[in-house]
């Protein structure tokens, strides 16, 4: 609560560049929050999640560049493309786990980054979808209020970032939510009370690769681009590294793995050239001194 | 629920684990699988229960052919069981595990928000004070004693109300007064529910059991009232002593 009135209050004080890195955190945030349904509550490790983020973006740019105006639908059209994809990936990726189930989802991730790169007459390659509108807010805009004002799309993201974690917060408390950690636990168990277990997993990756979808849509308006990168392997090790610095099995602790790993990324960039070199060490300190992640430490406090 | 096991053959690699294994079990009938180690009990179980599949022959439960349903099917026909070494939700509450196997029987799980959880609240109350687990509701499963653990064992086992309970080895490694009160619990099962189980105690599957079946080897060598078997030669030499 506290966190969220200090976030809103950025537009109000910080400059305009910080606005910006925010913004990137808040998107960055749902990405690893969506992540962490799979890692933390499910036991899925995926390596792929930034798939359903390109994907995401890609539909959204897609739809906006042909002429589509109005946030719910480009949002809509973020979450809708990464479950169609998240659905097939999925329903093969399932049929194995652990290592297996890792290196499946990396493959098609990269797979669909290949594509994006090579299916040039939807996707430009890699130069990308570029020139993205932001959507007008019917109403809103009489009142001089744009999202292509830094403030307004900032607000978005924000509340766009607190309706993901309050849906996932409640999800992961519901029979559903439950019934998933029951087959993180024991698969064996929960078959042999009657769970049809592969379903479940498989319902829990079409969501959470919705949610990466939103954030990916996010990602395109923001940028006004949309490219091959976006997909690429790196982000979803990014995401994974956010959920485990922040904390699984929790929304917050992912959320603020976000901003450390951004802040870090920026932070460490400015001063070092192979900035990833640090960030591995940060992210190796973590899993060696708190593998309860930034909430293991506050809970601890 | 009657369970009808024909002409069962498993093989791993070569060696047949079961071979040519017939049983009949009533609905109701309390039946005993007993047999010295390595004898194909718990592989027996594992067929019935769908996680295994046989090279030969077929499971029926009730009148289903249930030879290639999945293990979650069958349960859904009403198949319960529990597992020789505890298999539970470790790091889920003790409460939390026994609303699962609640939730498996009312088919309450495909719902993605909280709330209107009273109904299965109150029933898990209700069996964690049967099971005299009450005390231990907020404990995670991988946090209680073993006894305890296998209290919670049998205990998702029912909340499913089951009818067909496979059983495998539910004493193993209690002490007296755990194994009492293991046996006053299955002892007050409804007459309707079938029980099939698995023991070394042979108090215990003398206490339960109406017809005992002895395996030895892959292969039923005796079936009967629990006496007559006592008296069968063959049992005698495939358990040495043990009566």
């Amino acid at each position: 609560m506290l966190l969220a009135l200090a976030l809103a209050s950025i537009p109000l004080w910080a400059p305009r560049f910080w606005i910006y890195i925010a913004t990137q955190a808040l998107i960055f945030a749902i990405f690893a929050m969506s992540l962490d349904l799979l890692v933390g509550y499910a036991g899925l490790p995926s390596f792929g999640h930034a798939a359903f983020y390109g994907v995401g973006a890609y539909a959204c740019a897609l739809l906006a560049l042909g002429h589509v105006d109005g946030l719910v639908p480009l949002l809509l059209a973020g979450m809708l493309g990464a479950g169609a994809a998240a659905l097939p990936i999925g329903a093969l990726s399932l049929r194995t786990s652990g290592i297996y189930f890792l290196m499946l989802t990396l493959a098609f991730a990269q797979m669909l980054w290949g594509l994006a790169v090579n299916w040039t007459s939807l996707t430009r390659g890699t130069d990308g979808l570029i020139g993205i509108p932001r959507p007008a807010l019917p109403g809103l805009d009489t009142l001089n209020v744009s999202l292509y004002d830094r403030g307004p799309f900032f607000f978005l993201c924000l509340l766009v970032a607190i309706a993901v974690f309050v849906v996932l917060e409640s999800l992961v408390r519901s029979p559903f939510g439950k019934t998933l950690e029951g087959i993180r636990e024991n698969d064996r168990r929960m078959r042999a009370l009657g769970f049809p277990t592969f379903r479940y997993r498989l319902a829990a990756f079409v969501l959470a690769g919705m949610v990466a979808g939103i954030a990916g849509s996010l990602a395109a308006m923001s940028n006004g681009f949309a490219t091959p990168d976006l997909l690429y392997w790196t982000v979803s090790g990014l995401a994974l590294i956010a959920v485990v610095v922040g904390g699984t099995r929790s929304f917050i602790g992912p959320a603020l793995g976000a901003f450390l790993v951004l802040f870090a990324q920026l932070g460490l960039s400015t001063y070092i050239d192979r900035w990833e070199l640090a960030l591995g060490a940060l992210f190796i300190a973590f899993v060696l001194f708190l593998p309860r992640g930034l909430v293991g430490l506050v809970r601890r406090a | 629920m009657e369970v009808t096991v024909t002409d069962l053959t498993v093989r791993f690699g070569a060696v047949a684990v079961l071979d040519d294994v017939d049983l009949e079990i009533a609905s109701g009938e309390r039946r005993a699988l007993i047999g010295p180690n390595g004898a194909g009990k718990t592989t027996l179980l594992n067929v019935i229960a769908g996680e295994l599949r046989p090279a030969q022959g077929s499971v029926r439960l009730g009148t289903r052919d249930a030879t290639t349903l999945p293990p979650w099917k069958r349960a859904r026909l009403g198949l319960g069981r529990t597992f020789q070494r505890s298999t539970l939700f470790g790091q889920l509450t003790v409460a939390e595990n026994v609303a699962l196997a609640v939730r498996a029987r009312i088919r309450g799980s495909w719902r993605f928000w909280p709330g209107g959880q009273h109904p299965v609240r109150e029933e898990v109350g209700k069996r964690l004070e049967a099971a005299a687990l009450a005390h231990l509701a907020n404990r995670r499963a991988a946090n209680i004693g073993h006894g305890e653990q296998r209290m919670l064992e049998l205990e998702l086992a029912l909340a499913a109300s089951p009818s067909v309970l496979l059983l495998d080895e539910p004493m193993a490694g209690l002490s007296g007064a755990e194994r009492q009160s293991v046996l006053n619990r299955l002892l007050t099962l409804p007459r309707q529910v079938t029980i099939v189980i698995v023991e070394h105690d042979l108090d215990a599957v003398f206490a339960i059991a109406e017809r005992v079946s002895v395996l030895d080897h892959g292969v039923k060598i005796a079936d009967g009232g629990p006496a007559a078997v006592r008296a069968d030669p063959r049992v005698q030499e495939a358990y040495i002593g043990a009566f």
